[in-house]
């Protein structure tokens, strides 16, 4: 992603990835509506889901998308694509700095906000935002399923 | 784990079109067409054909030097696109009203952090007492770099305005 001047600008190359992730998730069938959060900043996006389509007996659900270019064009990224849902359940695969794994990647979920997370390590076929999403979709399915 | 599923079910809701473009506006750097046909699942003659449809409409251009065709997205189709959401349900008014927003959460981190940048927020994320303040640290810096960005955005789209919106501002 370049600048006007032909610079690399992390801010304008992660806007652009969450303009285009809230415009291919609305296409899942799961997805009634996302927006660019907190209103007007846009530093995530917010999907509301309905749950059961993907799995789960939980009346709302909520799918937010963190997603930070890197500081320079050839940085790897850093996201979160976290779910959360009215039963208490929250999961998420997140790409970042963290104590929990070795390297970056990682899955986490808990039963309820009182719980403490539990890590395990996953990767991943690509670290392009938009098929990335995608696979990501299809895991929180089998995981809702299987929960 | 693989994410062959995944790829299923971005096919069947998107177009071969719809994935080249989404997956060639996403690109930090310019990228040849075989490799933008394997993250988007089509065939390599596919995706040359609808790369050159989206270099004709200005969505992506190429970039010489080297042996294959490489593409990325046009500087200016990104700012159109990010203007446009912006303008979208939004008066003169409420542009400036998010402009003021923007700088009270750029001058809440700079005494908060006692940094100009977030590249100096990063630095002293560095040396911050622990790990966990660190990652937090690291990660306003992330939200202020697209907040700089949005900003940059917003005063575009205020000092433009009637001819973005295709109106005459209302008078102040």
């Amino acid at each position: 992603m370049f600048a006007f001047d032909g610079g690399y600008d992390p801010g304008q190359a992660s806007h652009t990835v969450l303009l285009e992730l809230r415009r291919t998730i609305e296409r899942h069938p799961a997805v009634q509506h996302a927006s660019g959060e907190p209103p007007g900043q846009f530093i995530r996006v917010v999907a509301t889901l309905d749950p059961v389509i993907l799995g789960s007996e939980a009346d709302e659900g909520t799918l937010t998308l963190r997603w930070y270019a890197g500081e320079t064009a050839d940085a790897d990224p850093e996201f979160a694509f976290h779910y959360n849902e009215s039963s208490d359940f929250d999961c998420g695969w997140h790409h970042d700095p963290n104590p929990h794994v070795d390297g970056w990647t990682h899955y986490q979920e808990r039963l309820s906000a009182d719980d403490d997370y539990e890590y395990e390590t996953v990767s991943f076929d690509t670290l392009q935002p938009v098929p990335l999403l995608w696979g990501i979709l299809d895991r929180l399915e089998t995981r809702l399923t299987e929960h | 784990m693989t994410d062959k599923s995944g790829a299923e079910l971005w096919k069947e809701h998107q177009s071969a079109f719809d994935r080249v473009r989404a997956v060639a506006v996403t690109v930090s750097e310019p990228k040849p067409a075989d490799w933008i046909a394997e993250q988007a699942h089509v065939a390599g003659n596919t995706a040359r054909d609808h790369l050159r449809r989206l270099v004709e409409m200005n969505v992506l251009r190429t970039t010489t030097g080297g042996t294959a065709t490489r593409y990325e997205p046009d500087p200016l189709y990104t700012r159109m696109q990010a203007l446009r959401d912006l303008l979208d349900n939004r008066t003169r008014d409420d542009l400036l009203e998010l402009r003021g927003n923007l700088q009270e959460q750029v001058e809440e981190w700079q005494t908060e952090y006692d940094a100009d940048s977030p590249s100096e927020l990063r630095e002293r994320a560095a040396h911050a007492d622990t790990a966990e303040a660190t990652r937090e640290m690291r990660r306003t810096a992330n939200d202020w770099d697209i907040i700089a960005y949005r900003l940059q955005l917003v005063e575009d789209a205020i000092e433009h305005y009637s001819d973005y919106a295709g109106s005459t501002p209302a008078p102040a």
